[in-house]
């Protein structure tokens, strides 16, 4: 059962590193803490959901999988809007209204799901039950759950790759470094952050969209992987990526065996480990 | 002497006339419109104690629920466990006593930082307390909260007396006597040396440090101050609500904390007093008007910081002084016609 | 002589009114409605179930639906005593304050003549304690956790609200129904485990049914119990921990969204393969996910609420009810259709109860005379509600089966119990646990 539960402590790390990751892109190369990463994440599950229902029975099957990346799409677009419009006014401001704005961006893009998507749950299991089980050392296991790790661990190479060999990538990671040495050397600020929120929200977005077959989209959604990922940056550190890997891991680990082994604790066992952590290194653990 | 100032001045006169005014408010509101002025009052008093950390110390909090809980639960608990010592003498002490524990606690790990860090750590740690509350489903009820009964008050037993005639009643003026009291208070805390002080380091931490103000320290006494006046309100607000549950900890409602002081202005003291009455208005109204009421309170906040950075009150201040401008120049012309 | 007129008269007066009054307090006892004539302005009722969310699928939603139906169909009859029922849905969702608030403005601001509400016995332990504060009646329709109607300590006193009503009958039928049935057919179990919600309907349920089995079946041990968050949707897990714990059986009172996010990870994890679930309020889980429900589940019904039972040969009320529903909304009813027919039916026979000795439209105070004690027909049978305004029901449990006539599993009709109510309800005063625990 240990397998099994490892197993179940990586799904859900996936899902966290996506999103943790995507907010930490936000955070490094712009410094702003998007209150409303939940939102995105929300709007990529709900994108997934409505997408698949009007074509599971219409197209073959591997088009379903594609189309999670629907989710993706949207919450990338949604960003890129947040962030011509919201984000843009506030760049000379001071970090209180760059708060706020985010903050009044939750509250609209709830509701505006809630108005576009209705306010009941969209199920949309195909791509799940599809997959079937595989049998691991005895134990039935969802495929699901190690396509979504693979998925994960395919984008995070990715990612890996993008700001490590390319220009783009190397440009994000300059600004995220030293953004006055940057502007300095003239890189296009204004381009680059557009880009930094468009992929951080589309990385919620995907995240979002993954979980969709196993669990239904509703009003909400992204609340709780938001505050995970909080827990995740605090634990891993402010822009880091080995830290939101690390972090992700930590904390989905410890929420699969805590509640095999202590299922009184569940929710605080995280924080009070989070605490833990930001006591003995305040930055967390790579972080700087 | 300073007592003696105050009549002079026009500003303490305006706060006389509206405290006049204040007394009578149970005579002119409905039963229903006169809880929703004392929720007002509530969370002003803790928008009062919020405004020293982000308007004058230039901390933003977004976990600042966390002492509002700490406060409304301390009454909730010892209605349960102590009700022996269920009075309004003892609960009030008692939840500023746990509210300053917490902040103490909470304070001292979130002042080693700045900024983000700053928010994102107050941020967790009210969701810390957030999480203990909901799990520890035997001693806090869990997700389904508390119940707050009818205190004692000064030896005053209110029994078979129903709760909004109790809240229209002895309680209004009670609580109108807190509020003048965290009010006045504040205006002391704020013109002090301890607030100048604050200011300075708002302004500019290594000048301050420079001087000689002991940044950390003094931060810290900030965030307990406010954290003791969150605390307050969180108490008096339980006995206006009846019930308490552990969304009071979580960073959501903490976010509303910010949404009424910036609505109001901070940076003055009236103006989180302002934004809390304002918003609590607003919310309910468009909660009882539109399903999508936080499509319209986020909306609004978007509008408000875009174009109103100072806040409602820091909007009128601004125009007040416009029209003083305009008079003073006009005066001068004026003058500088008759030469 | 103006005095002596005036006397003269005065003692015509006088006369006169004694004639008049005297018959006429006797007639108003006698005449009732004839001396107050009933305005035929609406009824302003309040219907509050979970629209959006998890819960609203499921749950809300039909029951929603079942308030309409009923109050369509008496306002075509007439409505109440000749006034016309207006009904205001309003949304269970936002969480227990905002149902505090808004029971608050039901009650002060909007004037409902009565709430009927509450699907989560969060919502009904919040907000019952209103009708003292407000003096305002609410008959909470469908929550069940016990402890809303007792006391500390046994023997309590009733009733516990004065204007506050359940018209449905709490928890423990559900849980110690389970238990009489898995010792009737699972005699030879050996260990059991729990996965409910880390709140009062979960808690509570869990407790009645473990103290229930310890006393009927107590070799049987108990060997995880999980405690998932209401709302939660991700039960991977739980899943695999209680699998990984090896239970014959798991009890569980997962509802709404959760219990259909539950069963569909679940089955997708091999759950069912050696485990049963018992489920304490799982009537409706069939129908919502039709051929995904696994059979061989023990299934309660929060009552005897089943379309096919009492059968429609046994009860035209059931037949009518199950037809009409199915006809304006396409399904069958579940048991939170049931309950919302129980509660208001159960206000107006109360009102048509109170008005015959009130003379006139009666007041809270009076309409809580005439609900105590009151016994009226519903679709599942008749409904008494007792001493300490809470109903008395028998229970009914089975197994799901999937047969030919519909495309979701039934309760097989070779293995349904109803347990009658005085098996599984303690009598009036004494609090559940004490009275499953005084059993010999």
């Amino acid at each position: 059962m240990w397998v099994i539960y490892t197993l179940n402590g990586l799904y859900f790390a996936a899902l966290l590193f996506l999103t943790s990751l995507g907010l930490n892109i936000i955070l490094g190369v712009m410094g702003i803490l998007n209150l409303a990463h939940g939102s995105l994440y929300a709007i990529g599950a709900f994108m997934a959901a409505w997408t698949i229902i009007q074509i599971v029975t219409k197209v073959p099957e591997p088009l379903l999988y594609v189309s999670l990346l629907s989710g993706f799409v949207l919450a990338g677009i949604v960003g890129w809007v947040m962030e011509k419009t919201l984000i843009r006014a506030m760049y000379k401001r001071t970090l209180e209204y760059q708060l706020l704005l985010t903050f009044g961006a939750l509250l609209l893009l709830e509701d505006l799901i809630k108005m576009v998507w209705g306010g009941q749950a969209l199920y949309a299991s195909a791509p799940f039950d599809l997959l079937g089980k595989v049998e691991i050392l005895g134990s039935v296991y969802p495929a699901y759950f190690l396509f979504v790790i693979a998925i994960t661990l395919g984008v995070a190479f990715l990612i890996w790759l993008f700001m490590g060999k390319t220009r783009l990538g190397i440009m994000l990671r300059a600004i995220s470094l030293d953004r006055e040495m940057a502007t300095g050397l003239g890189l296009d600020i204004g381009r680059l952050s557009t880009l930094a929120f468009v992929l951080g929200s589309g990385l919620a977005g995907l995240a979002g969209a993954l979980v969709i077959p196993t669990t239904p989209a509703l009003l909400g959604i992204g609340m709780e992987p938001l505050i995970f990922a909080f827990i995740v940056v605090v634990v891993g550190g402010l822009g880091s990526l080995k830290g939101a890997l690390v972090g992700a891991m930590l904390v989905g680990l410890t929420r699969s065996y805590g509640i095999a082994i202590f299922p009184e604790i569940e929710l605080p066992l995280l924080f009070l480990i989070a605490g833990i952590i930001l006591v003995a290194k305040p930055q967390g653990l790579f972080g700087r | 002497m300073y007592f003696m100032r105050m009549f002079g001045n026009p500003k303490w006169v305006t706060y006389g006339i509206i405290l006049l005014v204040l007394l009578f408010i149970p005579y002119l509101l409905s039963t229903h419109d006169l809880l929703l002025f004392e929720y007002g009052l509530t969370f002003a008093i803790v928008g009062l104690g919020f405004n020293l950390l982000l308007g004058y110390t230039g901390l933003l909090s977004f976990g600042h629920g966390a002492y509002f809980a700490a406060g409304a639960y301390a009454v909730a608990m010892m209605g349960k466990y102590l009700p022996q010592a269920y009075a309004m003498e003892i609960l009030i002490p008692a939840a500023l006593l746990f509210s300053l524990l917490i902040s103490i606690i909470f304070g001292f790990l979130c002042v080693r930082h700045t900024k983000i860090f700053f928010s994102i750590l107050a941020l967790s740690l009210s969701m810390l307390l957030f999480a203990l509350l909901f799990k520890l489903y035997h001693l806090t009820g869990g997700s389904d909260g508390l119940r707050v009964p009818i205190p004692t008050m000064f030896g005053m037993a209110f029994k078979g007396v129903r709760r909004p005639l109790f809240l229209a009643g002895t309680y209004y003026y009670f609580l109108l006597a807190m509020f003048t009291l965290s009010f006045l208070i504040m205006r002391g805390i704020v013109s002090s040396p301890f607030g100048k002080a604050l200011q300075a380091i708002r302004d500019n931490e290594i000048r301050a440090e420079l001087i000689g103000i002991r940044v950390r320290r003094y931060r810290l006494y900030a965030f307990c101050i406010s954290g003791m006046y969150a605390g307050l309100g969180g108490a008096l607000w339980s006995f206006v609500n009846g019930h308490v549950t552990p969304d009071l900890s979580h960073w959501v409602f903490s976010g509303e904390i910010v949404y009424m002081t910036l609505l109001g202005g901070f940076g003055i003291v009236e103006g989180p007093v302002v934004g809390a009455m304002i918003f609590t208005y607003l919310k309910l109204y468009a909660m009882g008007n539109t399903e999508y009421w936080m499509f319209v309170i986020g909306a609004t906040l978007i509008i408000l910081v875009l174009l109103l950075p100072n806040g409602v009150a820091g909007g009128a201040t601004a125009l007040w002084t416009k029209i003083k401008n305009k008079r003073l120049t006009a005066e001068n012309a004026e003058n500088a016609g008759k030469n | 002589m103006s005095n002596e007129i005036s006397r003269r008269n005065f003692l015509k007066y006088v006369g006169a009114a004694a004639i008049t009054v005297g018959p006429l307090t006797g007639a108003t006892k006698a005449l009732g409605q004839a001396k107050k004539p009933i305005a035929a302005i609406p009824i302003k009722i309040a219907a509050v179930s979970f629209l959006t969310g998890a819960a609203a699928g499921p749950f809300g939603i039909p029951a929603d639906n079942t308030f309409k139906m009923c109050a369509d169909v008496i306002n075509k009859e007439g409505g109440i005593l000749g006034r016309k029922i207006e009904l205001l849905s309003k949304d269970e969702n936002g969480g227990v304050d905002a149902q505090v608030k808004l029971a608050r403005k039901l009650l002060l601001e909007d004037k409902v003549d009565v709430d009927l509400g509450y699907i989560s016995s969060a919502s009904c332990l919040a907000v019952l304690p209103l009708t003292d504060e407000l003096g305002g009646l609410i008959v909470a329709y469908d929550c069940g956790t016990h402890e809303l109607m007792e006391g500390p300590k046994s023997p309590y006193e009733v009733p516990k609200f004065k204007l506050g009503f359940k018209s449905s009958a709490h928890l423990g039928i559900d849980n110690v129904g389970l238990a009489l049935m898995i010792k009737k057919y699972l005699p030879k179990i050996k260990t059991i485990a729990g996965v409910n919600q880390d709140y009062a309907w979960g808690r509570d349920s869990w407790l009645i049914f473990e103290t229930a089995m310890k006393k009927l079946m107590p070799q049987v041990q108990v060997v995880k119990t999980l405690w998932p968050p209401l709302g939660n949707t991700d039960f991977t897990a739980h899943i695999s921990a209680l699998m990984g714990a090896k239970p014959d059986i798991v009890h569980t009172s997962l509802w709404g969204g959760d219990a259909v996010t539950f069963t569909k990870q679940a089955a997708g994890m091999g759950f069912f393969k050696n485990i049963k679930t018992a489920w304490s309020r799982g009537e409706p889980y069939p129908q919502e996910l039709g051929k995904d429900f696994p059979e061989e589940q023990i299934i309660c019904c929060a009552g005897t609420h089943y379309f096919l039972y009492p059968p429609p040969e046994k009860s035209p009320l059931n037949k009518w009810f199950v037809e009409e529903y199915r006809k304006r909304y396409g399904k069958y009813p579940s048991y939170p259709c049931y309950h919302a027919y129980q509660a208001l039916y159960l206000y107006k026979h109360a009102i048509e109860k109170a008005a015959k000795s009130a003379g006139g439209w009666p007041t809270n105070e009076e309409i809580a005379k005439a609900m105590t004690g009151l016994t009226f027909p519903t679709p599942s049978g008749d409904i008494t509600i007792r001493e300490d305004h809470s109903a008395v029901e028998d229970v009914l449990v089975g197994f799901s089966k999937l047969t030919p006539k519909y495309p979701f599993p039934i309760l097989d009709p070779k293995r349904m119990e109803v347990f009658p109510a005085n098996q599984v309800l303690p009598p009036v005063g004494i609090r559940t646990v004490d009275w499953i625990n005084s059993w010999k």
